[in-house]
């Protein structure tokens, strides 16, 4: 007990306002259960201050900028100047904008919102510190918690973030100015959508990636066509390579990359850069909750363990989102805060989707959702795939933008699809389609038979499905 | 695709069956409708066919093992299909799968585990069920993975609540999450349903909306939520306030307490309870009465009834019994009747028959093994004395004598009481007139003799009828109407009629 510690009690604490913590208060809330909701710093977490949402902001921005300077194809000749400032303030009033907006929707549903930084002082009490000196503490006793504490970047050794030279992601969606020359250590989903807004808006940038593709974790042909697209774009790859050390030189930083493999790569390079971002990857935070007063268990990399009904090792204790383990998506974390109210709530709800669609907001993007036809085959299945070039596409090459293609891939048996990768213009849209598809258990034919609008990109679903099934109309099967 | 058999209904209504034998081991190829096992159920050794061409993966059951219907007893793979890992644990859920730009093997794994306790979850690409329809299986209580088999199509509401209506969910398989506070509610419910089981006016949901304080507070009062009535709803759902639920705890203990004052009223008022014991049904007791219920069952039973005047076998027989007291021998009427039943049987063979069902043929039997009902203490026995027909009559009366004896000791031998091709039974020794007496099968008569008693008889002698005071023994004829008529039993007690009337005529046998 801390002096002037005053102890209250609620039905479900929620321990984190991203998208899985405010999603779980407000439909606790909507379940007549009382919530409190503890948030240390903004509203809407991760991701809409520091991810999702401002990262689109500023590709939007940057797509629009560099498309206009390169349509003389389309008989469009511009030179648009880009005032980074003001498109960082944009992207602010939109974060504002929608980060009061879920305080409001907190509020209205009934949520009691706290702000402090919760620590756990037993399995049924937390501590939450105010913000600022003398601003005291208070204790909170819960039948309920829900921890969604979300996740943060990981630093490299010798790297350490100072805002200045050395940014995370947070730090590279705030710069003032366009860096002429941006380094970026990691090649994954944060490191390239960046490479790609940086780029557009004229910087230099060059990536560092420890394994000799750009986006692991893809299909080699998928991520081939974002590597591409960005060297046309200026971005130069070092596959291969591991940052080491940095230095101040000449009003600048210059940065040293080791080989990864010494066998593949026999020298050091060295790189000059204005900014250097560190995007390697993010750990759930689970380090600063005092988790072990609570008895709740975390794995090795600091993630908790849940079941299928969010549960942690704790009967009592929820975890939702980045903290309850990979993959770290925004729209994962909500169904899970969702299922834990419910469940709390007594409901027989559980996280039991067939198939998660994600997106990589690369140029072009990536959409993915289900198995791939080699994990489908590792699972024992006979996986049928059809394929369609957005080339083909009447609608894509009236948007002047043919990269990239949709595969399909079906159980041979049943023509149950089971998964979809898509890369190319609006694939975070179009893969939306196959994902409900795969929920409602449908079949190719299923896809091939619902009719599409023409001219739209999603033709080349209906396509691909048609081509799975050696019927596309529009290319040869 | 690997497709796991249960153990079908061999017979009818057969709950399960001893395997006996598998024809096939693990690796061998089967064709459709190729026996693969032995199996004994009570009533027969059937085969049982595989469902489907393939290969067999694994016998799930032992030889000798006793298998309940419906249990998995052996997997076949499908030819032509390859899936290495077969059904046992489907790949873990797709949290991981193809989405992020890693993947987590802690998270994989967990997932993994929690397919044993979730089964709803698993087997994302083998069940196709829309979410909605998932739902519902959780809210019902249904593992969509066990309807799946019988369906490769989609499954639908329609499927889950039809798979809900059949196998209504048990605590234990059900969905239903058990959070801290659905655990309080179910332990809410078995205390209820032992505490206050004359609930007053109570609903019977599915779910009940309620604030944690409420379930907190039912939990204490033992009371189950979904019981408790309400107009209320949130989003839909019933919602139970805690008012409602104090209310209602106030009034059930009320009505409880009531309850109690009206059953020890009750209890008060009745006389002490009637004294009474309880023996066990088992036993010979219990044999008698499956033979009994068997025989009444089966056989369509007509009693014929007649008298006859017996006066000469009286005299007959005192006359005799002298002789057989210096033999030893202590003569009844019995071995008469017996000899006059044999004698009668020889002249209407048909009577002498019994029924075999089996092959659809009624079997005459060409002996006279004649079976008397002795009441025992244990009950009632039937020994049965062979070859009537060529005995002579003491030699009959000394083996009735002996075995109905060893029948009351309880020293019989099975055998002794099998083999009959008909029965007497000697209602007169106690007491009594007619009776109706239910055919010791497989035979398919009984003879049921009445006391001797003197009735007043009108009596022909030299033209003259006269009213004279006669010895007379009743006799009731039970028989089966599927293989007798009635004339055949008329017929029949007349020659047993013929011989009692006139023991003379026991000579000419």
């Amino acid at each position: 007990m801390v002096v002037g510690d005053v102890t209250t009690s609620t039905d479900v604490l929620v321990i984190g306002a991203g998208p899985g913590g405010y999603v779980a208060a407000i439909r606790a809330a909507q379940l007549d259960l009382d919530v409190t909701l503890v948030e240390k710093g903004a509203y809407g977490g991760a991701c809409l201050n520091r991810g999702c949402i401002p990262s689109k902001a500023l590709l939007n921005g940057s797509e629009l900028a560099s498309g206009a300077g390169q349509a003389e194809e389309l008989g469009v000749y511009a030179d648009p100047t880009v005032a980074l400032d003001e498109m960082i303030s944009w992207k602010d009033g939109l974060v504002d904008q929608l980060t009061s907006g879920i305080e409001q929707l907190c509020t209205a549903a009934g949520v009691n919102l706290m702000k402090g930084t919760a620590e756990f002082a037993d399995e049924n009490k937390i501590r939450i510190v105010h913000q600022g000196e003398g601003q005291g503490s208070e204790s909170l006793k819960f039948d309920h918690c829900i921890i969604a504490t979300g996740s943060r970047p990981i630093e490299v050794p010798g790297f350490d973030f100072d805002d200045d030279r050395i940014v995370s992601s947070d730090g590279a969606l705030n710069f003032e100015t366009v860096p002429d020359e941006l380094v970026i250590a990691g090649a994954g989903y944060i490191g390239m959508e960046l490479a790609t807004v940086y780029s557009r808006l004229g910087s230099d940038v060059s990536v560092i990636e420890l394994l000799e593709q750009a986006l692991p974790g893809y299909q080699e042909d998928v991520a081939s066509i974002v590597r591409k697209r960005a060297e046309d774009l200026g971005v130069d790859f070092y596959f291969g390579y591991r940052a080491d050390s940095w230095a101040e030189s000449d009003g600048g930083a210059v940065l040293t990359a080791v080989p990864a493999d010494e066998a593949a790569h026999d020298s050091d390079i060295e790189l000059t850069a204005d900014k250097i971002l560190v995007a390697v990857g993010r750990r759930p935070v689970t380090d600063t909750l005092g988790i072990g007063a609570a008895g709740v268990e975390t794995d090795a990399q600091g993630f908790i363990p849940t079941d299928s009904r969010c549960r942690t090792n704790k009967e009592h204790i929820f975890a939702v989102g980045d903290v309850a383990g990979e993959p770290m998506l925004a729209h994962k974390g909500s169904k899970e805060g969702e299922v834990a109210a419910e469940v709390i709530a007594g409901k027989p709800a559980a996280v039991d989707y067939r198939a998660l669609p994600a997106a990589v907001f690369t140029d072009p993007e990536i959409g993915t959702v289900g198995l791939t036809e080699d994990e489908a085959a590792n699972e024992g299945l006979t996986p049928v795939t059809g394929e369609f070039q957005f080339q083909a596409s009447g609608r894509a090459l009236t948007a002047n933008r043919t990269e990239g293609f949709v595969r399909i891939v079906a159980a041979k048996e049943t023509e149950r699809v089971i998964g979809a990768q898509i890369v190319g213009p609006d694939a975070s849209e179009l893969i939306a389609e196959i994902a409900a598809m795969i929920e409602m258990g449908a079949k190719l034919q299923d896809i091939s038979s619902t009719i599409h609008v023409h001219p739209t990109l999603s033709e080349a679903v209906m396509e691909a499905a048609q081509n799975a099934r050696g019927k596309a109309i529009h290319r040869q099967n | 695709m690997v497709r796991e058999f249960e153990l079908p209904d061999v017979g009818e209504g057969v709950a399960e069956g001893e395997l006996l034998r598998w024809r096939v081991a693990p690796g061998d190829s089967v064709s459709e409708d190729q026996p693969v096992a032995e199996v004994e159920t009570d009533k027969a050794v059937v085969d049982v066919p595989s469902p489907v061409d393939g290969v067999v993966e694994e016998l799930r059951a032992a030889e000798g093992e006793i298998v309940p219907v419906g249990d998995v007893i052996i997997v076949f793979r499908i030819d032509g299909e390859d899936e290495p890992d077969g059904t046992e644990t489907p790949p873990a859920d797709d949290a991981t799968a193809d989405s992020g730009q890693q993947t987590d093997d802690e998270a994989t794994t967990q997932q993994a585990e929690d397919t044993q306790s979730e089964p709803a979850v698993t087997q994302r690409v083998q069940v196709a069920a829309p979410p909605s329809v998932r739902r519902l299986a959780r809210e019902l209580g249904v593992d969509i993975s066990s309807i799946a088999d019988s369906s490769l199509g989609r499954i639908t509401e329609s499927d889950v609540r039809a798979h809900a209506d059949a196998n209504p969910p048990t605590q234990d398989h059900s969905n239903q999450q058990t959070t801290a506070a659905e655990r309080q509610k179910q332990q809410a419910t078995s205390m209820q349903s032992v505490s206050s089981v004359q609930a007053r006016e109570t609903a019977d949901r599915e779910t009940t909306v309620a604030v944690p304080k409420t379930r907190h507070v039912a939990a204490e009062e033992g009371i189950d939520l979904d019981t408790v009535p309400t107009d209320e709803r949130k989003d839909g759902e019933p919602f139970v306030t805690l008012e409602t639920v104090q209310e209602y705890a106030q009034a059930q203990q009320q009505a409880q307490k009531k309850d109690q004052e009206a059953v020890a009223e009750r209890a008060a008022a009745d006389e002490p309870a009637r004294p009474e014991s309880r023996t066990p049904y088992n036993g010979i007791r219990q044999t008698i009465g499956s033979a009994m219920t068997a025989s009444k069952y089966t056989a369509p039973h007509v009693t014929h009834q007649d008298e006859v005047d017996v006066t000469a076998l009286v005299d007959a027989r005192s006359t005799l019994r002298q002789e057989a007291e210096e033999h030893d021998i202590r003569l009844t009427y019995m071995p008469f009747v017996m000899k006059a039943c044999a004698a009668a049987l020889q002249e209407n063979p048909h009577v002498n028959v019994s029924l075999d069902e089996a092959n659809e043929e009624i079997v005459e039997k060409q002996y006279y093994n004649i079976g008397v009902a002795t009441a025992t203490d244990a009950g009632l026995l039937v020994p049965v004395v062979e070859d009537v027909d060529t005995k002579g009559l003491l030699e009959v009366a000394s083996e009735t004598n002996e075995k109905t004896q060893r029948a009351r000791e309880r020293r019989l031998s099975p055998e002794e009481m099998r083999g009959g091709t008909f029965t007497i039974s000697n209602i007169g020794g106690i007491g009594g007139e007619y009776g109706t007496p239910i055919i010791n099968q497989p035979e398919s008569a009984i003879l049921a003799l009445g006391e001797i008693k003197k009735k007043p008889r009108v009596v022909e002698a030299d033209g003259e009828e006269t009213i004279e005071p006669r010895h007379v023994m009743t006799l009731s004829l039970s028989f089966d109407h599927r293989v007798l008529d009635g004339a055949d039993a008329a017929r029949f007690t007349n020659s047993v009629q013929k011989y009692l009337r006139n023991p003379n005529l026991l000579l000419l046998e």
